[in-house]
């Protein structure tokens, strides 16, 4: 096969995840990548990641909202489960570890599980706490899982005052140093996280997951 | 002018002797109001009722709740409200499914299952985690319709007389009388949540359709005599949808088009054509990418316009003009601080808005936990030396 297959297929493939395409279709794509002998790893970074990296794209400018991305997701689990017999190792996680919850006092978890998802999916090994999770928890996993990120989400205006208990918490452990803290959720501002100390306020899942990626780049 | 006829006004662009003014609060909000020395005998709302059980039956005085917008001055969205059960008939039954020290795990009324932390239970601030809902499938959703039955006896009051609930609805003037039910992505997102709903709308778009269509003959078909009846008597209608989040809509504006402007478009034709046009979209988050199909869709109301969501009354007002009546935009996080950091935001649109009319000011979502009773009362006390018109 020549370079410009090669590149066809995964363009294909790309493409019908950015253009949010049935998902069907889209596995007989990655199907016939396997048979063209592209290894996992060429599919997974050539063709899975770009078209997720457009659907953020997008979402950004304001031509996806949440509906693409949580379809978006929807494809990527799908064409993971095509892609997994076909792993010789976990090719996730490879960007790094993101200790993920929602602060205590706080049941919610759509904002968290996406950006658990696309951060997934963008190469990150995540461990969801999930929520209402004790700011003793965060610290305690944060030295165990040794994570590079630890993300707290939190929707309530009246669970925001958690985000610092756990960051004295951190530092109280002496690990404030060692890890990347990110915020993100409906209460959440830039303007908070610069006032509580935190790394970085993000105000949607693809900006957390952006920042992240940034981190971890350097 | 009433408080009744000072919203009417305000909702159709006229001027008002004082325009008026209109919270919501979260329960929770009132009891740690309580704590913090609001006093019980002013807002504890008594009724006298015949004493049950026994032999007793002289009258006996029960508590009923709180009215904490009395003794404020303020208006609320709970007055008068069309009496018409939409929920699911018969309800599942309410039964604890598991509990332990912080939790308490439930199946609603409505079928889903919904995990809280224990002593919040009863309030719905600290919103629960639902862990299972009802409709899931094409199966389970012809299942639940058999609860969505528009002809239900039980829809309407054992005392729906006519007459009787006409007089009522024409002299409430407390404040704006209102008909209540859920929009359709609402509907959808509660019976299958909203990481699957959203999804479906891609997966399933049949089954998106068919749950759209119903809902728009059972909402009809539901209200319809209390439409009849009522007409105009109705001054607003609460079309509560939750739609958006802070970046945006949950649904696209091309798949609200695709599956819900239609109907949108029927039912606000049934209200209209029954003299009932004041009709207010309740979406908490950024709907802005929403506002000109809200306009196609015959909605001309917006609450409560979160200011952290990036909503901005006065632009909205520029943009749209008369398109829309606006109720909230004050930021909630602004107010509850008190002193200067109140009075400026109050100060950034309540002179400005009252000016440019339909616009009724509120803070910009239920009144919060953090909102202290002293900063409340400092609040009010401005807002209120706002509100008369020369």
């Amino acid at each position: 096969m020549n370079g410009t297959d090669a590149a066809g297929i995964l363009e294909e493939i790309s493409g019908a995840i950015s253009n949010l395409e049935g998902i069907d279709q889209i596995k007989k794509l990655v199907e016939r990548a396997l048979k063209q002998k592209h290894s996992v790893t060429e599919i997974i970074e050539g063709g899975l990641k770009h078209g997720l990296d457009e659907v953020g794209a997008r979402y950004e400018k304001g031509e996806y909202f949440l509906s693409e991305l949580l379809y978006a997701g929807e494809i990527m689990t799908s064409l993971f489960d095509v892609l997994r017999p076909h792993m010789k190792q976990n090719v996730t996680g490879q960007m790094g570890t993101i200790l993920l919850g929602t602060v205590r006092g706080d049941m919610h978890n759509i904002g968290k599980n996406i950006f658990g998802m696309i951060a997934q999916f963008s190469g990150f090994k995540i461990h969801d706490l999930g929520v209402d999770v004790d700011p003793k928890r965060f610290v305690d996993e944060a030295r165990r899982t040794g994570a590079d990120i630890v993300g707290m989400s939190t929707l309530l205006t009246s669970t925001l005052p958690e985000v610092k208990v756990v960051l004295d918490g951190l530092r109280e452990a002496g690990i404030r140093d060692k890890v990347k803290i990110i915020i993100g959720g409906n209460a959440v501002t830039k303007q908070f996280g610069e006032e509580v100390g935190v790394d970085a306020a993000a105000l949607d899942a693809v900006e957390g997951v952006e920042i992240c990626k940034r981190w971890i780049a350097r | 002018m009433t408080p009744r006829e000072r919203m009417k006004a305000v909702l159709n662009f006229r001027k008002p002797d004082v325009l008026p003014w209109l919270e919501s609060m979260y329960e929770e909000t009132v009891l740690t109001w309580f704590r913090q020395g609001f006093p019980p005998d002013k807002v504890i709302v008594i009724e006298w009722e015949v004493g049950r059980g026994g032999t007793n039956l002289y009258n006996w005085p029960a508590v009923k709740g709180f009215d904490a917008y009395t003794y404020f001055g303020c208006q609320s969205f709970y007055g008068s409200v069309v009496p018409v059960d939409i929920g699911p008939l018969p309800r599942f039954k309410l039964k604890v499914l598991e509990e332990d020290d912080r939790y308490v795990t439930i199946r609603t009324e409505t079928g889903a299952i919904a995990k809280r932390i224990k002593g919040e239970e009863r309030t719905w601030y600290s919103m629960p985690m639902f862990t299972e809902f009802p409709v899931k499938d094409q199966r389970s959703w012809e299942e639940y319709k058999k609860r969505l039955n528009p002809r239900d006896p039980r829809r309407y009051p054992k005392d729906w007389s006519k007459d009787d609930y006409i007089s009522a609805f024409e002299n409430y003037q407390r404040g704006v009388t209102m008909m209540r039910f859920n929009g359709f992505y609402g509907f959808g997102a509660e019976l299958m949540g909203i990481a699957p709903f959203n999804i479906m709308l891609y997966k399933d778009p049949e089954l998106i359709h068919d749950m759209a269509d119903y809902w728009e003959y059972y909402i009809t078909e539901t209200l319809r005599d209390a439409v009849d009846t009522l007409k105009d008597r109705i001054d607003m209608v609460f079309w509560w949808e939750d739609m958006a989040e802070k970046h945006g809509p949950l649904m696209s504006p091309k798949l609200f088009r695709q599956y819900c402007l239609p109907h949108y478009r029927n039912l606000t034709g049934f209200l209209r054509k029954n003299k009932i046009d004041r009709i207010m979209v309740d979406s908490d988050g950024n709907i802005n990418p929403m506002l000109d199909l809200f306009v196609e869709s015959g909605i001309t109301g917006l609450w409560p316009l979160e200011v952290n969501c990036n909503m901005n009354a006065v632009e909205i007002k520029k943009k749209y003009g008369d398109k829309f009546f606006l109720i909230g935009n004050l930021d909630k996080r602004e107010l509850a601080k008190g002193g200067e950091a109140m009075r400026r935001e109050v100060d950034s649109k309540v002179p400005v808005l009252k000016e440019m009319g339909g616009y009724v000011p509120g803070a910009d979502h239920l009144v919060p936990v953090e909102f202290s009773l002293e900063r409340f009362r400092e609040y009010t006390d401005y807002i209120k030396s706002l509100l008369p018109y020369e």
